[in-house]
Order: structure tokens, then sequence, then C-alpha cells
């Protein structure tokens, strides 16, 4: 068994992740008759065996015609999928449970275009594209998630039927690239530790002060309370409204602590609490901080903290994080 | 012909600043190409490594006017743009311009302000003119903003947003001086002393000129080629969360013009753009998985090596 | 989930495009068809398409399955009552086109797509059953070029028709050079590996082994090619090309068939006299018969002949056949002839012709010489305003005196029937000879070329001295069609097959074009057997080319082919900037010395970094590196000088970067 796993790993090239690009080679593309390709080849021989029969000329050079065609067609659908570049692209993180999307680019290197390559992933649904000439193009493969960290694709197969469907190119790549998967947010969590500030270790500063900014032209839409009546005195009544501005979001400090949930929770069922604790209060705005064994985030603000927050969570406990 | 040569005093510039910022050529460079490119600058660094020396340097050897604001949680936009004041003399109300209104701005420690100040000044560095109570003023030519930022300190600061980040041209960090360089900081004279001594090499109108005379910089397909393979490998390549904008994009181009023209080349060669590239992308590029953290030289070196000359 | 499998073996759906394809491939392949193919069986694969395109044209449903269950049912019912079985060529053919048509009906998916195809492959062999000629394979040509262009379509949707036809159109000519090769080597065997069914090759058109009044003025009408002949050297007179066919000897009333005769290895006379060489090319007519120029000098390979001194094929002549011949125009014979033979040259039946007999009684009476009955019989042909026609009004049951006596129209073969009835009425020995007369010289390629049109009787008569002596009463009617051949000879207005027709010179030159061409296509193309394979292939110095050699040397050209064809597939078609190909080159140069150029580094900077290792080399690097730049960053500048044209000034700077780098000696060691 090793020996037929240590054989077609040598005969495939396989050898582990290849950092980019890939250039299918033309050891690393293989060529077989696909069904249609052998049902061709079937009527061919029939197709012979009247030729001979009958003594028909003709049919001879039609069924020598139609092997040329058959040999062409091997050259073809080679020659669509040799020397391609492939070079990983990058893959959105996602939470645990959704699909990942990884991007793979293929460069065409060559004057004409290549034309349906399908690509897969694993047993996954194939995904058809076409490369035109001297341009590259992305194709996104799916592939569904199940736990946090980093997942890698693994083996990606490319073939390709073009253009008589009588012939499989195929080739296995296998680009070193990794998709960062979230742990997936618990479904129906308690809202975020916000008030109980004591027994939840949440810390809730005070509102933003309301600070007095600067003053603009009065639209109807503001509100009468903050229209600067003082000025309209000092104008003497004549001369435009104006409103007052006030500075300072209204933000919350928010620490999402590890320690501070139920003791019987277990590692997963804590990361997936606080992913959708992140995630509540990314989505109000608030300013916060992370602390999990080994690790402190503090608070701040905004789309890079969060995700740097959500890292974190994904590859807890995991090496090399 | 005459006018893609670039002005012989900038060298002078150059040469002088060098005396006072010392072993910083680089950066000293970079800081011109980008006003020559007509972009604005931020400088990311801890204090006391000579950011205000180098755009006080620039500022008196370029003949331009500077002011400098600091930045601070309480300051509002009328604080840098100016207000009106209502004059009782005249019965009407007289505009007192702002701090901006000056050729060469530094705005230090630009992550204190508040947002809403922030982005008065971007928005006043992008459009080089600033609107208030309807009536739209334009800035000085040229206008150049130097911004500084502390990066250690986060917390009661508001990091400017990426996008905002997009308003500068290059983003550059001073560092420490090397051994030698700190040795003869320590026994030279006092640099605010010698900037006083400094005499401008050049009239603002010549720095016009020379900005305009950027667009005579040529760039060839095979140059244009290159700069659209960086572009197009950001935007591909996993080591990016997001890739170089269109408009990322033009300022590299922009940028590697500016350089070359410091070169006295009237022609873009694949090495201005490498020279300017950790300058103009760091800040537009992030690492995928924001933890892992490569330095911006790092980042356009990775850059720099992955994509072929084509 | 049982109907989930099948969706999932019909393969991906079938596009409106692809639908329009298939149904263009199946009215391609077989619209040639409808040339042979009884009418219900064209009208019904017409209508099918035609309804076909209906359902495509309308988007309706396609018929259910149990609807074309019934029409398999009743097409095969319908083969079965045309043919009576369904072994054989034509009831096969028949139930394929139907297979065809049907397999339309239901195709959805690709996977039935594909078999339709394929049979559309087969179906277009089917075609040269019937015929090979060069328009039907140019038909097949296009057929295969929209079939290949459908079968890509099915691979790649989405892709227009152009692109499609195309690439089939390039892939059928890369194909080209293999179908050559095998063509040429591939080991050929002589037919039939099994027995052939027994309407194998009816359709032939030809002489038959019966005579009766019409048979050969039907034949004149066709303008088919009956064989061709090359002469070795100068070719004989037009009134000595007398192609002996059958000898027909029983008469019986109304047809006249070949006697009892025997066949031999040796020929039953003595050849004499002057003879001619020439190589006849026979196309097949499922007889025994090899026409040969009156009287064959020697027996072909295979042959033997009769005692009526026809030449005879040991097997039936179902191919092409070439054969090569010496003959000695005029030679009589002999006097030597079995009284069983002349006996049976004497037959007629009784009762009828009354009038014949009394006059041939009368001559016999008054003139007691034998030839001088014949003179008078020729000489009252000639004087009785007799008439070469080809459209001879029906005779009845008393034909020959009809004929002499009341219509006086006839065509050879009434001629040389009254001729023979009148000289046994005589007491003459006489017998019927059919065969060929003339032929057509092709000034193109030197072949002439005999037609069915060209179809004669003749007779010949038994004179004690002198033996079976030919006469041609033709030619005491019309000389000139024995001269110069029947469209000198029949009246104007009759209905010459069309191309033999003399006055229109333009037409007949492009018909000796043409006939030149399908000439050479049946020596080389069709006429390519195994022993024309070994001919050419020793010519071409294989010795002994058996089956061992030809498949080596089969396996060694096309391992030729598929190198040069792997090569164009490997091929990157990228024209690189000149001075980009000079500066790879500087730096494979360099890699001798482990100074190759990053992929990313920049020209200065790499002329800078070659330099500070290898200072020797500082000069001309920096030189190289300046000469590069400006042609590859600076461009702009020698077109906007001006005083030179730029590109004269870019091919100056290329010139000498080239130079330069050609001249650049690097020493491994410093």
């Amino acid at each position: 068994m090793d020996a037929a796993l240590a054989f077609k790993r040598w005969l495939f090239r396989l050898r582990g992740p290849e950092t980019a690009p890939i250039v299918l080679t033309q050891r690393r593309v293989f060529v077989l008759p696909t069904r249609p390709g052998l049902l061709y080849a079937a009527s061919l021989g029939v197709m012979l065996l009247g030729a001979i029969n009958y003594n028909l000329s003709l049919g001879y050079a039609l069924i020598f015609l139609l092997t040329g065609l058959g040999i062409v067609a091997i050259l073809h659908t080679f020659r669509n999928l040799v020397q391609m570049e492939i070079s990983p692209g990058r893959a959105e993180p996602v939470f645990a449970g959704e699909t990942a999307h990884f991007r793979l680019t293929l460069f065409n290197r060559r004057s004409d275009g290549r034309y349906a390559l399908a690509l897969r992933l694993g047993e996954n649904r194939m995904v058809t594209t076409d490369v035109p000439e001297r341009a590259p193009a992305t194709v996104q493969l799916p592939l569904a998630t199940a736990c946090r960290g980093w997942l890698r694709p693994g083996r990606i197969t490319l073939e390709t039927r073009y253009p008589l469907g009588l012939v499989r190119a195929w080739s296995y790549v296998e680009p070193d690239m990794r998709c960062l998967v979230y742990p997936a947010p618990e479904p129906n969590a308690p809202p975020l530790p916000l008030a109980g500030a004591g027994e939840s270790g949440g810390l809730r500063s005070g509102r933003g002060t309301e600070d007095f900014s600067g003053l603009r032209g009065h639209q109807p839409a503001d509100p009468p309370r903050h229209i600067a009546w003082k000025a309209v005195v000092r104008q003497g009544g004549i001369g435009p409204l104006l409103t007052k501005q006030f500075a300072g979001a209204s933000a919350a400090l928010l620490w999402l602590d590890w320690n501070d949930l139920p003791p019987t929770f277990g590692t997963e069922a804590r990361l997936s609490r606080l992913t959708r604790w992140l995630i509540d209060a990314q989505s109000e705005g608030l300013v916060f901080g992370l602390r999990i064994p080994g690790k402190d985030i503090p608070p701040a603000q905004g789309e890079r903290h969060f995700q740097s927050c959500l890292e974190v969570l994904a590859l807890h406990g995991e090496e090399g994080a | 012909m005459a006018n893609s040569t670039p002005h012989p005093a900038i060298h002078q510039v150059i040469h002088q600043a060098g005396r006072v910022v010392l072993g910083k050529e680089r950066q000293i460079r970079l800081a011109l190409a980008c006003l020559l490119a007509r972009g604005h600058l931020l400088i990311e660094d801890l204090p006391g490594v000579g950011k205000t020396i180098l755009a006080h340097v620039l500022a008196r050897l370029l003949g331009l006017n500077f002011h400098r604001i600091q930045f601070t949680s309480d300051m509002l936009p009328a604080d840098i743009i100016g207000v009106s004041i209502f004059d009782r003399g005249t019965g009407a109300f007289q505009f007192h311009p702002g701090p901006i209104f000056a050729q060469m701005v530094l705005v230090d420690e630009v992550n204190r302000a508040t947002p809403k100040t922030q982005s008065a000044l971007l928005e006043a560095m992008e459009e080089h003119q600033v609107t208030t109570e309807g009536e739209t003023r334009p800035l000085p030519e040229p206008f150049f903003v130097i911004a500084t930022q502390n990066p250690s300190h986060q917390i009661g600061t508001f990091p400017l947003p990426e996008s905002q980040l997009d308003r500068f041209l290059m983003r550059i960090e001073l560092g420490y001086p090397d051994h030698a360089a700190e040795r003869e900081l320590l026994a030279g004279s006092d640099r605010r002393d010698m900037i006083a001594t400094l005499t401008p090499c050049m009239e603002p109108g010549d720095m016009v000129e020379l900005q305009s005379s950027l667009a005579q910089v040529h760039a060839s397909d095979a140059l244009i080629a290159y700069v659209q393979a960086l572009a197009e490998h950001t935007r591909r390549a996993p080591e990016y969360e997001t890739g170089l904008s269109p408009r990322a994009a033009l300022a590299l181009l922009r940028a590697a013009r500016a350089w070359a023209l410091l070169d006295e080349r009237d022609m873009v060669l694949p090495e201005d753009v490498q020279a300017v590239l950790p300058a103009v992308a760091s800040h537009r590029l992030h690492p995928a998985g924001g933890a892992s953290g490569a330095s911006a030289q790092e980042m356009a070196a990775a850059l720099i090596g992955a994509v072929p000359l084509p | 989930m049982a109907k989930k499998a099948r969706k999932k073996d019909e393969g991906a759906p079938l596009t409106r495009s692809h639908e329009l394809w298939l149904i263009a491939c199946a009215a391609l392949t077989l619209a040639p068809h409808a040339v042979h193919a009884p009418l219900w069986l064209s009208l019904a694969t017409g209508g099918m398409l035609a309804w076909r395109g209906l359902i495509w044209w309308r988007r309706r449903q396609l018929p259910p399955r149990w609807l074309l269950a019934l029409l398999v049912l009743a097409g095969s019912v319908a083969v079965l009552a045309t043919y009576r079985h369904f072994f054989g060529k034509d009831p096969g053919v028949a139930l394929l086109i139907l297979f065809l048509a049907l397999k339309l009906m239901e195709s959805r998916g690709v996977r039935d797509a594909l078999a339709a195809l394929f049979l559309c492959y087969f179906l277009l062999l089917t075609h040269f059953l019937y015929t090979q000629s060069i328009e039907v394979a140019g038909v097949t040509i296009a057929a295969l070029v929209v079939i290949t262009a459908t079968l890509a379509g099915l691979a790649h949707a989405g892709r227009p028709a152009s692109a499609n036809l195309r690439l089939s159109s390039l892939m059928l000519v890369q194909a080209l050079p293999f179908m050559l090769v095998l063509f040429l080597l591939f080991p050929r065997v002589q037919g039939p590996l099994w027995g052939l069914p027994m309407d194998a090759y009816s359709g032939l058109t030809g002489l038959s082994d019966t005579m009766s009044p019409g048979s050969i003025s039907e034949l004149s009408l066709s303008g088919a090619i009956a064989f061709r002949v090359k002469f070795e050297g100068k070719p004989p007179p037009h009134n000595m090309l007398y192609w002996r066919g059958p000898v027909l000897r029983h008469f019986d009333g109304r047809n006249w068939r070949p006697g009892r005769q025997t066949v031999s290895t040796e020929l039953p006379y003595a050849a004499k006299g002057p003879d001619i060489a020439y190589a006849v090319t026979l196309e097949p007519h499922n007889k025994a018969w090899l026409f040969a120029l009156e009287m064959p000098a020697l027996l072909p390979p295979d042959a033997v002949i009769s005692s009526d001194y026809q030449l005879l094929s040991r097997t039936l002549v179902r191919a092409r056949l070439r054969y090569e011949l010496r003959s000695h125009p005029g030679l009589v014979p002999g006097t030597e002839e079995s009284t069983e033979t002349l006996k049976a040259s004497l037959q007629l039946p009784a009762g009828i012709n009354p009038r014949a007999r009394a006059l041939a009684a009368e001559w016999r009476r008054q003139l007691g010489d034998d030839e001088a009955v014949i003179r008078q019989m020729l000489g009252h042909f000639r004087r009785e305003f007799f008439v070469y026609t080809l459209t001879p009004p029906p005779l009845g049951k008393n034909g020959i005196d009809e004929f002499l006596f009341e219509t006086r129209r006839g065509f050879c073969e009434h001629y040389a029937a009254a001729f023979v009835f009148m000289m046994r009425a005589a007491g003459i020995p006489a017998r019927v000879v059919t065969g060929y007369q003339g032929g057509e010289q092709n000034p193109v390629d030197g072949y002439f070329i005999v037609r069915q049109s060209d179809a004669h009787a003749w007779a010949e008569v038994w004179l004690a001295n002198k033996g079976w002596v030919r006469i041609d009463p033709t030619a005491a009617i019309a000389p000139s069609r024995i001269e110069a051949g029947l469209a000198a000879a029949v009246p104007e207005g009759e209905p010459v097959p069309f191309l033999v027709r003399s006055d229109l010179s333009w037409l007949r030159e492009l018909r000796f074009r043409w006939e030149a061409m399908n000439n050479s296509w049946n020596q080389w193309v069709l006429g390519y057997n195994p022993q024309r394979q070994r001919e050419l292939l020793s010519r071409l110095g294989m010795r002994e080319p058996d089956w061992q050699s030809m498949t080596a040397a089969l396996a060694v050209l096309s391992g030729l082919l598929m190198l040069a064809l792997t090569a164009w597939a490997l091929r990157r078609r990228i024209r690189l900037d000149p001075a980009l190909r000079a500066w790879n080159r500087l730096s494979c140069k360099m890699a001798g010395i482990g100074l190759a150029r990053y992929a990313w580094e920049g020209p200065a900077d790499y002329a800078r970094r070659v330099a500070e290792a290898r200072p020797e080399l500082a000069m001309e690097m920096e030189r190289v590196a300046a000469l590069y730049i400006s042609l590859r960053y600076d461009r702009r500048k020698s077109r906007r000088d001006g005083l030179m044209d730029g590109k004269n000034e870019d091919g100056k700077l290329l010139q000498e970067m080239n130079q330069m780098i050609a001249g650049l000696k690097i020493h491994a060691a410093r």
C-alpha cells in the first residue's frame, strides 16, 4: 500500500505544497482517452473492418483521417494544459461551517487561449474556466470548512477535455495556500456582557463626551436644540441659522475575557462564544479588547482590530500561530 | 528637454539637508520625491528621531513658509482650517485662516485628533483647498503636508482609517541613526541652531516648475507593464489582504517619476519603481492574517522579488 | 434517485446551438444517401429532420420515448419489407440512416449527441459503398469539418461557430499527414474478409449478357466510364477500336444470349502480325468480362479466354481492375472451329420473321457466294434509307421484319441482330458480338476513355476459307459512328449524353481535365490495393515490402509526425522585444560565471552588480545596460529627435547591443 502510494506520489510529482508559481511541465501532464474517446476508437475499428471487407479505398482514407484526428486531439488536449502557470491566490477567512473559496490564478503565457479548463478540489464540484491568451484568469475553488484554524486545500486536480472531448489531460497541483477559518460563532449566545461589569469583567467606559466642535450652516433636519442661538443673537437676528456640532463618538470600552466565561465551558465552546461576542461588539461599533490564555489584545476599534481578534481565536492552541 | 533636467538646486537641498539630518539621505530624497510628485508624506516613527527637524529643514531649504500643528484630542476642524469671526467694525464675518494655510505644514501626531479633525485635514490635502461657510479658499502652491504618527501608543488615539491612509503618497520611517551619524549628532552643534543658519536654495516657484516637469519624465510601455504587474500581483497573491488600488498604482508611477527626476533622468527605470515601492506601498498593503508582523521593507522586498520584470 | 442517475448518464444538457449543429451534421451526412436510398426512406428521414428542426425552432418538447420506439419498429418493418432481410449492405445502411434520424429525436444530453456524431462518422463511410467519386469525397470532407466542429462545440459550449469551424479545419489539416502515412503504409488486406451479401455490387451499370432491341441504346445514354486505356505507343485509329465483350449466339426471337462455350488458358488461335501494347483500367461491373482490343495476343494474369475469343477474369470484377495487354488488330483467328459451334451459329427460332427469311433465301438463291450475300445485305442497309438513331420505334413480335421492312430506324443492336438473322437465314454461320467501339482520348493525360455510350454490337460471320470475320453493319449505315463516335453519327437533337456532345468545345476541355483528374484519382486513390502498394513501396526503395517492414516504416513515420506535432504543442508563440531577447542572452552568458540576472532586477542595478563582481567587465556592462535602457525604457527619445527615423536609430542601437553581447569575453576564473 505504501509502495503504491509512493509510486503515485512519484508519478504525479506530489511533493507537498509547492511554492508559486507552479508551471505544468510536460512531465506533469497526463493524458488518457475518455469513455467517448474509447467509443470513438472502437467505432474506427469497426469502420476499418468494413472498409477492408468492401475494399473501400476512400473508406481507408476516411478512417485514417479520423485516426489522425484522434492523435491530433491528444496533442491539442495536452497542449491545452501544458505550460500553464498556476499561482495560489488569497482565500478570505471564513467562519467554520461556511464555504472557503480558494483563489487560483492561471497564467497563459501563450498567444492563443486555453479553453474549458476544469479545476476540482478533492471531491468537490468542478469549476471550469477559460484562460485568454497571455492573460491571467482567476478561479475560486469552494471547499467546505468544519473546524477552526488554518485550512489547506490539499491536492487540486486540473483537467481538460478540450477540444474534442475524446481525450482527458490532467495534472495535480498542490499549491502552498491556506485559508484562515475562524471559530463558528455560537448560535444562541447571551448578549454582550456590557452591563454587569463586576461579574462578567466587562468594563464599560462612559459615553463619549460631547464636545462642541464647531458651527455649520443650519439644515432643516438638525434638531432645534443644536441651533446656535447665541450666534444668532450676536448677528442681531439677521444672517443664516447656524448649527452647533459636537465631536466625540459614543464609544464603549469592553473586555472580552476567556476567564470570565462559565467554568463548565470547554475550549471550543469558549472560542465559539467569544467569536459571537466579537461579531456583536464589532457590529455595534464598540471599543473592545480580547483576553485569552497566552494572548492579550488591548482594546481598540476597527476592522483590522476585529480581524486580528478573530485570528487569535482561530489559531488558539495551534503552533506557529 | 531643458525642463526635464532637474533643478541643480535640488541637489543642493539634498546636500544641505543631509548635513543637518544625519544619515538619512534616502528619507530626504523620498520626502523630496513626494513633494515633487505633489503628494503628502506620512512619517511613522518614535518621538525624537528627527521628524520635526526633517520637515523644518526641508521647508527652510526650499524657501517654503512653514506651519506646525500639534494635533490633540480636543482639536476641532476650525483650529486648523480657520474661523470666521464677526467683525464689529465692518459688520461682517472675517475669515481668519488657520495654520493649514502654509506651503509646508507639519502635522505632529496626526492620530491624536478626532476623526472629524483628521478628515478635515485630509480633505484639504486631497483638494488643495478648504471650504468653510460655503466659501472655497485655495491653499498656497506648492502645498505639502508632512504628518507624523507615533506607532507605539495606541490607547487614546484615533489611528487613521485605511481609506484615509491612501491620501498620503508615501509613508516612511526614519529609524534610529546609525552609529557614526549618532556620534556626529552628539558631538555636533544643536540641530535647531543649525536650521536657523540654513539659507534657502530654491524659491517656491522653482518647486512648482519642477512639479510640472514631472509629466515629461517618460514611462515606457515596458515600465508601465511592470507597475501593472506589481499591482496585479498584490491583488492575487495570498500574502496580502487587499491589493493595491488603481490609485495606488498611479501613485507608484508618479513617485517613480519623481525619483527618476531626482536622479536627473528623463525616463523611469524599474529601479526607480523599486526604490519608491516600500514608501508608496507599505501603508496600502496589509499582510494577510493581520498578526504576522512583516515590516514595510520586508514586505516590499518580497513583492519586488516575486514579480519578474516584463 | 433513479432519475438523478439517468440525468447524470446523459451528461450535460445540450444548448440550442448544439442542437442546431447536430441537426446540420445529420442533414449533411444523410443528404448524399438520398441518391441511392429507397424513396420512402429518403422521405421519412427528410421528414424527421424537418420535424426535429421544427421542434428546435418552436422550442417544443422532444417526442416521448414510446413514440420513438414505435417509429423504430415501423422503420424496421419497412426495411424488412423493402429488402426481405436485415443483413447486407442496403438494409444495414437503411437501418443506420433511420437510427441517426431517430437519435436526433432523443438527444437531450452531451452523451447522446456524441453517439449521434459517431454514427455520423460511420454513415460517412457508408457513402463509399455506393460511390467513391471525387465529389463524394468533397462532400465527406465538408461533413467531417462540420461534425468535428460540433464535437468541439460540445466540449466547450459558448464559443463562436467560426472558431469551432476554424479549429476543426486546423485539426483535420494536422491529421492529413497521418492519413497519408497510414494510407500509404498501412498493410493492405485484399477483401472481402467474409462472404459479401449478394447485393453488394448491385447498381453497377454496364453491358449485360443478353441483348434485345433497345438494350444498348439505353446504355448509350449513360456517360459513365466503362474503362480507360493507356496505349504504349501511338494509339490505333478509331475504326480499329473494337473492344470485345460477350459473344451472343442464341436467339429466341427477341433476346440474344451467349451460347455454350469452353474456356482455356491458351490462346485458341495463333497470334501473328504487328501488335499494340496497352493497359486497361476497368471499372467494376460485377461480371467476369475483361474487355480487350480484338484480338488479344496474350492473357493477363488470372484470366482465361473463351472459345468465343472473349477474355474472362477468374473472379467477378468488383473493384477497379488494371491489366496490361497486347493485341493484334485485324487478326482473323483462324479457320478451325468445332462443328457444334458452327451449327449453333445457324440457330434460328421457328416461325417468326417470315419476310426476312424469304428475302435471305432469295438472295441465297440469286447470289450463291457467301461474301456476295454479305455485300448484298450491307448494300441493302445503305440503299434503303435506314436511319441510325438512338430512339427507334418499339418493335413487335416479328421484330426483324418490322425493322427491315417498315420502321427502318434502329441502333447498332438492331442492325447487328438483323444482319446476323439474315446471314443465318441465308445459311451463313453468324453471331452477335457485344462490347465497346471507339473511345475518346483525353489530351490532358493521354488516356483513352471508353464510356457506356460507346457500347456497341456488331456481327461475326464464318467464312470457310477465312474463319470468323468481323462485319459491322452499323458502319454501313453510319460510318461516322465507327470513325468518330456516337455524337457524330446520330442526327442532331437526339439525346446523346451531355458529356459526349461534340459541339461545346470549352465543355469538352473542362470535361477532359475533370476526367484526367478522375483517372488519377482512380489510379492512385481508389486503385491503391495491396499490389499497387507493393509496387509503389518497392519503387520507393523498400526491398521486400512485407507487412513487418511496412508496419515498422509506419511506426517510424508516425513517430516523427507525433514529434513534430508535440514540438508545435510545446511551442510558445510569444514575440519578445528584440532588446529583451538580447538582454536575456547576456544574462545567459553571465550565468556561466554565476552572475545571471535576477528576474526582478533592473538594468542599472544589474550592470552595477556585475561591475562590482567583475570590474574588468564594468565598461562593457555599463554600455550594454545603457543601450538596453535606451531601447526599452527610452524609446521615445529616438523617435522624437526627428533627425533620424526612430526605427533606424533603434535598429542601430540594437545592432550595437547584439555585437557587444556577442563580443563579450568572459573568463571563468579571475
